[in-house]
């Protein structure tokens, strides 16, 4: 059994480490090519690169959209107890959220077709971990008051969504050229899912009213349901969990099929827009699935006796009789059917203006593939932009808005700063460096940086960094 | 334009200056945290027609002991900390009455005992509230009840009717109890 104590650690502290997937500091990052995976359809400005295995993409994040680790452990001489009656039981409300993701490249690569330099061909491998807990709001009031003295009051437990899962992703796309204006591209993914777990489509209450006939009656509406899979051999102890990790990963876990699609279309020289939506994919589980439901609807009074009608029943068994007839009324299921889960959808949209002192090898192309031979194509000194991001969740998309700069520093650094107004903060400023050194890549990204003025205050991180070899040249 | 890019690549710079602050936290605050909610159920109902009182020759006209096995449940026997029964009471019969609820353990040992004398209706309902634990009889009780006998006694005759419309007696109970979750 969860120790809750442990639980609320882990979900605070988990949004004090890592933000719902956005990477909007990573977005449009050309000189990264880990930004393809963002948008297929991104200019890429490179002949090839091979991402450092494990080391090319590594990506962290959590978030809590309304408390923080501080809220709760401030050394500060109020009562714990105070801290989270008012802060969070009395504090969040059904829309607040923990999540959590990460995202390692298993190994990412890419080149141009020599034959055909409008086109720019990736292949990777990524295992991906995704979270959220939506924080259930009138259950952690039951859980914290009880239903006494509430009389009348509906508890929803339909509060309780959450879902996450454990997934390789093997992809191969193709980003292309078609006009000088409009880059696009596209992306396959092959989903193992190694682990999923989600409870989402929940409703019902629970509610205490004066009896009929009692004085108090207690009525349960439930409509529950838990849908796991790939969890139940992990809790085998006879299990070799890493063999079986492993196995899964390759795979050998549930299947599934997804696609990225993206453009830029470039609306002047200096001036593009470009979109993308990622994961537009399922996943079919088939292995190790237990699914558990609760569905029903059930009142009771407590063990009823009506004279003369229950002078025949002589066995006194009334309390079992009432535990039978709940049980049947709203049984407690098990079973192994197969089920779908659809991946949690991205969307990003971006505008961007690029300004100051051009380098040298300019042609009239928008720093895409069209640039001299061996030379590396710096692009303009400056770009600003803004972008948009929508994540598909249980309770309906989250939204995230960023204003962007980036300045290139001499031949070897990018720097790049954004402002994010998001679920978690107004006050998102984010900064990211990418270094380049011949032919190896280096890039670190980190937001939310304000909140490090006290970390344990904030209510979100994430960051990424990654290393790659790159080619800067061409093959025409 | 220019001053433009400074004031930008200052904004730019400026989070750096604030990396690595941190206010002091105490996670072992975590060992005081308590939840203890309190919760209520109705337990059991009693109710008995005049008409059938009649019927039953000798006083005791009824006497039921069933398995109560909420209270036993491993999860709520260790963790109830207190609580408070409820009994309501309510005779529209024409005759004295005495009801007696006992609870009784696993071997059908008496642990406690309530009794309830009723005068006949006209009267008003009978409300009684009885504490376990925190000054009270002892949470003991709760915690070992597997089975709840009820007994009714008539102390009257077995022929008068109350001019009462459906005249009977009625045992209504509630139970609101503490539950430690987290200590």
């Amino acid at each position: 059994m969860i120790d809750p104590k442990k639980f609320i650690i882990f979900l605070l502290l988990g949004s004090f480490f890592v933000h719902a997937q956005n990477k909007q500091l990573l977005y449009d990052f050309l000189e990264i090519p880990q930004s393809l995976l963002l948008n297929p359809g991104m200019k890429t400005k490179h002949k090839w690169h091979v991402g450092v295995p494990v080391f090319s993409g590594i990506y962290a994040n959590a978030g809590s959209s309304g408390i923080s680790v501080n809220d709760i452990f401030a050394n500060d001489g109020i009562d714990i107890n105070t801290k989270i009656r008012e802060r969070a039981v009395f504090g969040l409300s059904r829309r607040d959220f923990f999540t959590g993701s990460f995202q390692i490249d298993v190994f990412n690569g890419g080149f141009r077709n020599p034959n055909k330099p409008q086109d720019f061909y990736s292949i990777g491998a990524y295992l991906e971990w995704d979270f959220i807990l939506y924080w259930p709001e009138d259950l952690a009031i039951l859980a914290l008051d009880g239903n006494a003295n509430q009389l009348g009051r509906r508890f929803n437990i339909g509060d309780l969504k959450t879902r996450g899962e454990l997934v390789s992703v093997s992809h191969i796309g193709i980003n292309k050229v078609i006009s000088k204006e409009l880059t696009i591209g596209v992306r396959g993914k092959l989903y193992s899912s190694i682990l999923d777990f989600n409870s989402s489509r929940n409703s019902g209450s629970f509610v205490t009213n004066p009896g009929q006939n009692n004085i108090l009656s207690s009525t349960l509406d439930a409509d529950i349901e838990l849908r796991t899979s790939g969890i139940q051999s992990i809790n085998d102890d006879n299990t070799d969990l890493s063999d079986l990790l492993i196995k899964r990963a390759i795979f050998g876990g549930n299947l599934g099929l997804g696609l990225d699609v993206g453009f830029t279309y470039n609306l002047n020289k200096q001036t593009s827009i470009s979109g993308s939506i990622l994961d537009i994919g399922f996943i079919y589980h088939t292995k190790d699935v237990q699914t558990f439901t609760l569905n029903g609807a059930a009142t009771t009074e407590g063990v009823e006796i009506v004279l003369p009608g229950d002078l025949v029943n002589t066995s006194g068994d009334f309390f079992q009789e009432i535990v039978d007839e709940i049980e049947e009324l709203i049984p407690f299921e098990e079973n192994d059917d197969n089920y779908i889960s659809f991946r949690p959808t991205k969307a990003y949209g971006a505008i961007r203006y690029d300004f100051g002192e051009p380098s040298q090898n300019q042609e009239d192309c928008n720093c895409d593939y069209r640039v001299k031979d061996n030379e590396i194509y710096e692009g303009y000194l400056n770009s600003v932009g803004g972008q948009v991001y929508l994540i598909n969740r249980p309770r309906g998309p989250q939204a995230a808005i960023t204003a962007f700069y980036q300045r290139r520093l001499g031949k070897f650094l990018n720097v790049r700063t954004s402002y994010t107004i998001d679920s978690f903060s107004f006050t998102n400023i984010g900064l990211g460096l990418n270094l380049r050194a011949g032919p190896v890549n280096f890039y670190i990204l980190g937001d939310n940086l304000l909140s490090y003025r006290n970390i344990p205050d904030s209510r979100y991180a994430s960051f990424q960094l990654g290393l790659n070899i790159i080619s800067w040249g061409n093959n025409r | 334009m220019q001053k433009i890019i400074k004031l930008l690549s200052f904004v730019m710079l400026l989070p750096i200056f604030f990396v690595g602050c941190a206010d002091e936290q105490d996670f072992d605050q975590i060992n005081d945290l308590e939840v203890i909610p309190t919760v209520e159920a109705s337990l059991f109902f009693l109710e008995t027609p005049e008409q059938l009182i009649n019927l039953v020759t000798g006083v005791n006209f009824y006497s039921q002991t069933f398995t109560f096995t909420a209270f036993e449940e491993q999860f709520f026997a260790d963790n109830v900390l207190e609580g408070v029964i409820t009994y309501e009471l309510e005779n529209t019969t024409s005759k004295p009455l005495v009801i007696q609820v006992d609870f009784l353990d696993a071997g059908d040992n008496i642990l406690d005992t309530e009794n309830f004398s009723l005068v006949p209706a006209p009267t008003a309902v009978l409300t009684r509230e009885v504490t376990y634990g925190d000054g009270g009889r002892s949470i003991d009780v709760i915690k070992m009840t597997t089975n709840i006998r009820i007994s009714a006694t008539n102390l009257g005759d077995n022929s008068s009717v109350s001019s009462l419309p459906s005249p009977k007696v009625v045992l209504r109970s509630s139970g609101r109890f503490k539950v430690q979750l987290v200590e």
